[in-house]
């Protein structure tokens, strides 16, 4: 029987080496010597998307080294993931996601995904090219308290902000999220957005960041 | 000296002789709404018709004083013609470009280009607008331009079957690669026998935000190099994101000028590069043209701050956005005319 904090540094190297099969076995392992799998996600998956995070910053790692490090994370969290109790995150959030109409791009979004899939959210993808309605129409059907958009193109950010306009005109309480190429803090600040992220790393950057805050926040 | 014309001063450049004021072009789509609508156009029309793309294209430049024509304005014409379907937005009001919504080929074992591709439909529809533009603008350089094998991958595949497959699967990769690279030889080359004046090749997506630097020149410039040697000149690389690391590999391909977006830090590629390479770009489509609180002073700053850092040509570092505010775009190509009257690191005046 393995330790716990061996499954975990296992977990961990899994995810920066992108070693799948790694990330699999330790999973399965960790299951089966009944170790809690939600800490196994934070502290093994999450904590080491949080050092591919920081490999990126410093430039090591780029987008490619980042979506086989999602891959790895994958694995590990379709076998964790159905053995942590609903209720056990503590969050019981829901976000709609989706790359804007006139946008195919979808990479940035999947990986922002990924950091909402990792913190336990209930998940609404809507996928890409999805006209602007269609946001709003979801987050008023599913109540969630996040919406996500990417756009990669200029071409199609203005679109955000027309979403953001009909959402916060029926719910002001929602925290809309944009992030892709064009968008730039002061975009987001004029669109009236309550977060940004630039590019598909920078996505995954600042997703990673808010992963970190979440473990510190269930550590209290 | 008298004022030169849109076309000799485009082609003064390329020669790197002295020119009267810094040109106002690109290698990218320049088409603009208030065009559009003069001609009684809707957007989704211009992009399948040749007339209608060359006269979109015209008029554009002439309504606002740009120093070159380019067509086509949407990356989608040689998916579709590989067979397929594309998303034209016809009823949408908006200004949505084509998009290919589902892509035929599901790995890199289906990419297989039929051998007439550059004769394939809507691409031939290019060369008939460039040849419409040639004659019905003869003032006016006309500018093509071709997405670089890695770009169009995303095009026809995926991405992300790419970008993981550069370690996993890398002969593949650069399989694919190759036929994409003689895909865009052959139709560059066409465009240029058609009368394109000069040629940019866009390999937009393998800035240093998406790819490494080791990656860049190991999978990426030696086609950017087959390419623009296939070429004839003048011939331009451009590259969208993070350039900075990659500027100097960029201008080891081949090409007459080097053109990048706002993410590059001019100043840190001008020490890098020399006074002798011709630099385009670093110019924000958005914040400048077309941000509704941009006022026409902001635009004006913006250029002026464009010129200093060192470019040699005002040139947007992306498809202008087709919606502008028409005061502030005036205001951008009349401050490049006055402001750019004094010599440009690689260019000098007469």
């Amino acid at each position: 029987m393995a330790t716990k904090a061996e499954l975990l540094e296992k977990l961990k190297t899994g995810v920066v080496e992108y070693q799948e099969d790694m990330v699999k076995e330790a999973a399965q392992q960790a299951l089966d010597d009944g170790y809690v799998p939600l800490e196994m996600i934070m502290d093994g998956l999450a904590a080491g998307m949080e050092v591919v995070g920081d490999l990126y910053d410093r430039n090591e790692y780029f987008v490619p080294e980042v979506l086989m490090c999602a891959d790895a994370l994958y694995a590990g969290l379709d076998i964790l993931r159905p053995h942590v109790p609903k209720d056990e995150t503590g969050l019981n959030a829901q976000v709609v996601i989706g790359s804007i109409q006139g946008d195919v791009h979808d990479i940035g979004k999947n990986l922002v995904k990924m950091m909402f899939d990792v913190a336990g959210w209930e998940v609404h993808d809507l996928g890409r090219d999805v006209p602007l309605e269609k946001f709003v129409e979801e987050q008023m059907r599913t109540d969630s308290e996040v919406v996500a958009m990417s756009a990669m193109m200029t071409t199609t950010m203005l679109g955000m902000k027309k979403v953001i306009k009909m959402i916060k005109e029926k719910n002001p309480n929602v925290a809309i999220m944009l992030g892709g190429a064009p968008v730039t803090k002061d975009v987001a600040n004029l669109f009236g957005a309550d977060g940004y992220a630039e590019s598909a790393g920078n996505a995954v950057s600042e997703g990673i960041k808010m992963i970190g805050r979440l473990r510190e926040y269930q550590k209290k | 000296m008298s004022e030169l014309s849109a076309k000799e001063r485009v082609e003064r450049v390329f020669r790197r002789e002295p020119v009267d004021t810094m040109p106002f072009f690109s290698g990218m789509g320049m088409v603009l709404r208030p065009a559009i609508k003069e001609l009684g156009y809707k957007f989704p029309q211009v992009h399948r018709d040749p007339e209608k793309l060359a006269r979109a294209a015209i008029l554009s430049s002439k309504m606002f004083g740009f120093d070159s024509v380019v067509v086509p304005f949407d990356m989608t014409c040689e998916s579709q013609a590989i067979g397929n379907t594309i998303s034209i937005y016809e009823d949408s009001e908006d200004t949505l470009y084509p998009t290919i919504p589902e892509k035929m080929w599901k790995s890199m074992d289906d990419v297989n280009i039929p051998s007439d591709i550059a004769d394939r439909w809507p691409i031939s529809m290019i060369y008939e607008a460039i040849k419409i533009a040639k004659k019905e603008a003869p003032e006016y350089p006309v500018g093509a331009w071709q997405l670089g094998p890695f770009t169009q991958a995303g095009q026809v595949l995926e991405l992300d079957i790419l970008l993981k497959g550069i370690f996993k699967q890398k002969a593949q990769v650069e399989a694919t690669l190759d036929k994409l690279s003689d895909m865009c030889i052959a139709i560059g080359q066409k465009c240029q026998e058609a009368g394109a004046d000069y040629i940019t090749l866009r390999e937009m997506g393998t800035g240093t935000d998406l790819l490494s630097p080791r990656t860049w020149k190991d999978v990426i410039q030696p086609r950017m190099r087959r390419i623009l040697a296939a070429w004839k000149s003048p011939k331009i690389l451009h590259i969208c994101g993070a350039t900075n690391l990659i500027i100097e590999m960029m201008n080891d391909c081949g090409a007459d000028a080097i053109s990048v977006d706002i993410k590059n830090n001019l100043a840190e590629s001008r020490e890098k590069l020399g006074q002798n390479t011709l630099l385009f770009g670093n110019f924000d489509v958005f914040a400048l043209p077309c941000k509704e609180e941009t006022t026409v002073e902001e635009a004006i700053q913006g250029i002026k701050t464009n010129i200093d850092g060192g470019v040699d040509a005002v040139w947007p570092g992306c498809d202008l956005w087709p919606d502008i505010k028409e005061a502030n775009m005036k205001a951008i190509v009349e401050t490049t005319r006055t402001y750019g009257k004094k010599p440009s690191p690689a260019l000098g005046r007469l």
